[in-house]
């Protein structure tokens, strides 16, 4: 088109370009492809041209004498008088700021703003000039950016709470580690006031027979809304919110519907719940509860208004719905582990309830320990009630809890276990079966307490379940064991209830041996008590003294036996004896032995004749033992002395400061098979001074000497203590022949012919 | 972590034996904003300014977000600035946000402060009930949107050198809008602590003399706002300028002055 460099005048005619670019100043102002405003310093607008006016819809003479900042939306006027007019002044111009301008029809016109300020000599400004360029795509793509920022940081923040979940979980053992992560968690990523993870148990927890939910872990929120809803569980509101993750807002609906929960939130400052499954597997183990509220002081300023519902976004419902599946596999894994642990725990138990019985010494030992073992480590509370001759007594009642022993102590000492039919103990007696009471409602307190403070004594104790378990040994009813858990613990299980049948087993063995055994001590020491003779009397002209020493060993009674008795002539009869064996038996044959030998001293029979007398009626006596005997007939005034051996040590005699033992020749045991031969006799005299020494094997008898060494033995201490009258005789003799161990009993008869 | 006077980058001019008045800017730029006030109060005052945490020259790192998530650490930052300059009997002159920083700082430590003045104060902006502040909840975030779309040159590449080097403010003057740049996340903060607490009940608390100085048509603190603030402090005295808008100290420096001035010197 141009001919520029062949036109000699150097001036082409002016074509449609030139027109065009000799431009109309008032033109291109009015026209050009952006806003142009003017203002005054206060806002106010003194010119705009046509592109504005056409883009905002609004006529010149509205806009003039109008505050600029009037045109833009209130976000826009806050921005504008705290950034944009301010920045003007400082720096005298401001560039690609953000506004949305109001269009007449009251639609947004998104818009890029420079403005520069022009100021007179003095620095005072005159007027702002600014030019608005429309950013409509723009500023979307700008809002899409953010948005998909803002998604990109959500979502980054969302995969770390479940990475942070995942990893926290691994480490969770017990359940109420897993609560405590993921009520944490999820608190913190909703931003949420409060959290609780609730078990539900799939029987009733209590005496109202509502579901049981179970707060295992909860966070901010308040007891009252806890227990508001588990109320309103028994509606099934629980278990049809645990279906999917659900918002609960607090509106009129739920006024209407469950005002206890309404309440309880609006007390707690919650505008909305929301209710997240917990499963494994498909099944439903409880649900994470989340609290949303308004920011209070100290929170993060909130923006939602007080009465607005709060909406979850679909990726926080997803969230949380991975969380409740997360919960549910850690709970499923913690239950597992505990129920691993407590299995090895039950045996330990066991293992150590067995050594700690092998250890008890008594029936009441044992009783106590198994008490004191029971509420260590399996139950809250431990009563035993044990059977005797006089009736069922408590022997022992322990609580885990020492604020709460004494209620325990009041149970055993002014209740006795009630012969209601309904009791657990009572009925574990007579069934000889355990008896598990799951729950423990008031029917059930009521049923087993006898008045009103025995029911107030139980009702204190806060008992949740009970399990009683007969002690039964050899077809005997020893007693029952009865434990109880309280509402500060869980429940017993199957497995609970298995390991006290097993400590019953335990028990009932160890207190059959114990009471056998303690029946076996208490029957001996009677006996011994009955059977051994009264002191010897005092006889002119003689000084005696006896001991008796039992077996350190066994029941402690033995079948030996010493007897002086002055007979109506003037003459002493003196005997000496031991029957076979260390018990009960040996000690009631010693008894009858001694009764027989007094009774047959009536005819003042010689002592080989009490011997013949004995050895013939042994058979009618009814004497299921034999036994070695020594009897002697002693005359005070002459010292004549006969004496008679029934396979019995031979006595020992001292006579000036010389010891021996009398030849005395023993005839057979009492009760041996007859010999044809009859007792022999030694007949003496005991010198005045002279002291004779009877005695048992026990005394010269042990484990690691024979009877002949003893029997030295016991020379040369007599010899060395010659001097001695016979009480001293008899201490220096034991003391030099007898240890702290004792195997046989003993018993020793000195005596002394006085001048 | 510097010393408090780093932290709030603050600035001391003015006669060192002077009566000790303090300006505090509020949401939106810096300590810049008082540039036309403060030289007329050198000749005869102790004049202190400092850029609030988050803000201006402030050291970006102490920016704690519980802290600040509320005005009371605000006006704790404000005492220990007083604190540290061992000032006593001192004029706070708070726009603002500042102005309510100011109320909380003088139940904090009434021994530092003598006088309030409070230039476009608000103690609540969100409608409550009866009471009128201005806006609904939807128009402040209508403001966090306006906020998000003007990150006014601050970038994810500058943010450094920003923050690296608040002593070369020649970096910062490249920049366009440098007195009201900010971290984005910070002044998104800031706006929620501005916009949404409720300081009503502290004003009662307030017994030193009280300048309320209100501006005409101002859209961020309304004359009625003002009028309620006047009311809840015992004994204030409520000046209203000609100025408009909602920053005197900018538009009307002299008109400022001289009411604060006034109030000082009866």
């Amino acid at each position: 088109m141009s001919s520029a460099g062949t036109d000699p005048s150097g001036v082409d005619p002016p074509g449609p370009l030139d027109r065009l670019l000799d431009e109309d100043p008032a033109d291109l102002y009015e026209n050009a492809p952006m806003g142009y405003l003017s203002t005054l310093p206060d806002g106010r607008i003194v010119k705009v041209n046509r592109t504005f006016c056409a883009w905002t819809g609004r006529s010149p003479d509205d806009l003039l004498g109008a505050r600029f900042r009037d045109l833009l939306t209130v976000g826009g006027k806050v921005f504008h008088d705290t950034h944009l007019a301010p920045l003007l002044r400082m720096q005298g111009a401001v560039r690609e700021v953000a506004l949305d301008v109001l269009r007449a029809d009251g639609s947004m016109l998104p818009c890029l703003v420079n403005a520069v300020e022009l100021r007179d000599e003095d620095g005072s400004a005159v007027l702002v000039r600014a030019t608005l360029f429309e950013a409509t795509a723009r500023r979307r793509y700008e809002r899409e950016l953010l948005a998909a920022q803002r998604a990109a940081q959500e979502s980054e923040a969302r995969s770390r709470t479940l990475q942070q979940v995942v990893s926290d979980l691994a480490a969770a053992s017990s359940a109420e580690d897993v609560a405590t992560v993921i009520v944490e968690r999820s608190r913190a990523a909703l931003d949420a006031r409060g959290a609780a993870l609730v078990q539900v148990d799939e029987a009733p927890d209590g005496t109202d027979g509502l579901p049981g939910l179970r707060p295992v872990r909860s966070l901010g929120l308040p007891a009252a809304l806890l227990a508001a809803l588990r109320e309103a569980a028994s509606g099934q509101l629980a278990l049809e919110l645990a279906q999917g993750v659900r918002s609960v807002p607090l509106d009129e609906r739920l006024r209407a519907a469950q005002p206890g929960v309404a309440e309880a939130m609006a007390a707690a400052g919650l505008v909305s719940l929301v209710i997240v499954p917990v499963t494994a597997d498909s099944r439903r183990l409880g649900v994470l509860i989340l609290g949303l509220g308004h920011g209070g002081p100290g929170d993060l300023i909130s923006l939602t208004e007080p009465d607005a519902r709060l909406g979850l976004t679909a990726a926080e419902i997803d969230l949380l719905w991975t969380l409740g599946r997360q919960a549910g596999q850690a709970l499923e894994r913690a239950r597992l582990h505990e129920q691993t642990v407590r299995q090895a725990e039950r045996a330990a138990f066991l293992l150590d309830a067995a050594r700690l019985l092998a250890a008890a010494s008594d029936v009441t030992d044992t009783v106590e320990r198994v008490a004191e073992l029971a509420v260590d480590r399996l139950a809250d509370l431990c009563v035993l009630d044990l059977e005797s001759e006089q009736g069922p007594h408590r022997a022992a009642a322990r609580h885990r809890d020492p604020a709460r022993q004494h209620l325990a102590d009041e149970v055993r000492e002014r209740h006795l276990p009630q012969r209601a039919a309904t009791h657990p103990s009572t009925r574990a007696l007579q069934q000889g079966g355990t008896q598990w009471v799951r729950v423990v409602d008031e029917a059930f307190l009521a049923g087993v307490t006898s008045d009103e403070r025995h029911l107030e004594a139980i009702r204190a104790m806060q008992l949740s379940s009970v399990v009683a378990v007969p002690l039964i040994a050899d077809g005997r009813r020893l007693g029952v064991l009865t434990l109880a858990t309280d509402r500060r613990r869980t429940p017993f299980t199957e497995a609970d209830v298995e390991v006290a049948e097993q400590l019953g087993l335990q028990v009932s063995l160890v207190l059959a041996k114990a009471q056998r055994y303690e029946l076996d001590v208490r029957t001996s020491h009677t006996l011994q008590a009955n059977l051994l003779p009264p002191p010897p009397p005092e006889i002119a002209g003689l000084a005696t003294a006896v001991r008796y020493l039992a077996a350190t060993q066994g029941v402690e009674v033995g079948g030996d036996f010493y007897d002086v008795v002055r007979l109506p002539n003037g003459q002493v009869a003196l005997a000496v004896g031991d029957v076979v064996g260390h018990d009960i038996t040996a000690a009631a044959t010693m008894g009858q032995l001694n009764s027989v030998f007094r009774a047959l001293l009536v005819d003042g029979p010689s002592p080989s004749a009490m011997i013949d007398r004995l050895q013939a009626s042994w058979s009618l006596l009814g004497l299921q033992r034999m036994a070695t005997a020594l009897f002697a007939a002693l005359d005070p005034a002459t010292g004549q002395l006969a004496i008679a051996s029934a396979g019995h040590l031979p006595p020992l005699l001292i006579t000036a400061g010389h010891a021996e033992f009398l030849p005395v020749q023993p005839s057979r045991m009492l009760g041996a098979p007859p010999a044809p031969a009859p007792a022999l006799e030694w007949a003496g005299v005991l010198p005045v001074g002279a002291t004779m020494v009877l005695f048992t094997d026990g005394l010269v008898e042990s484990r690691t000497a024979d009877l002949d060494e003893g029997l030295a033995h016991l020379l040369e201490a007599a010899t060395r203590w010659a001097a001695f009258g016979p009480d001293e005789l008899c201490d220096r003799l034991l003391a030099d022949l007898t240890g702290a161990h004792r195997a046989d009993d003993i018993a020793l008869l000195a005596l002394t012919r006085l001048p | 972590m510097g010393t408090v006077l780093e932290r709030n980058a603050v600035r001391v001019t003015g006669v060192p034996g002077g009566r000790p008045i303090v300006f505090a800017h509020g949401f939106g730029c810096d300590q810049g904003m008082w540039r036309f006030v403060a030289p007329d109060f050198e000749v005869d005052h102790r004049v202190v300014l400092f850029d609030q945490v988050g803000s201006g020259n402030s050291d970006l790192s102490a920016y704690d977000p519980e802290k600040y998530g509320s005005l009371s650490g605000y006006a704790s930052d404000l005492v220990e600035i007083c604190r540290e300059l061992e000032l006593s009997d001192v004029v706070f002159v708070g726009h603002s946000v500042s102005a309510m920083i100011g109320v909380l700082a003088v139940q904090q430590a009434p021994e530092l402060f003598g006088v309030l003045v409070m230039v476009g104060p608000s103690p609540r902006y969100v409608n409550d009930g009866d009471y009128t502040g201005g806006f609904s909840r939807t128009d402040i975030a209508g403001l966090l949107d306006s906020l998000e779309s003007n990150h006014l040159g601050w970038s994810a590449q500058m943010a450094p050198v920003i923050m690296g080097n608040p002593d070369r403010p020649e970096l910062g003057e490249e920049l366009t809008n440098s007195f009201c740049r900010t971290d984005p996340g910070i002044a998104s903060q800031f706006a929620r602590v501005t916009f949404l607490s409720d300081n009503r009940k502290d004003l009662s608390a307030v017994t030193i003399p009280t300048l309320v100085l209100q501006c005409s048509d101002d859209v961020i603190a309304p004359e009625v706002v003002g009028r309620y603030v006047h009311e809840a402090i015992p004994g204030s005295v409520f000046t209203k300028l000609a100025a408009t808008g909602h920053c005197p100290n900018l538009s009307a420096p002299e008109e400022t002055t001289a009411a604060i001035r006034a109030f000082l010197s009866p």
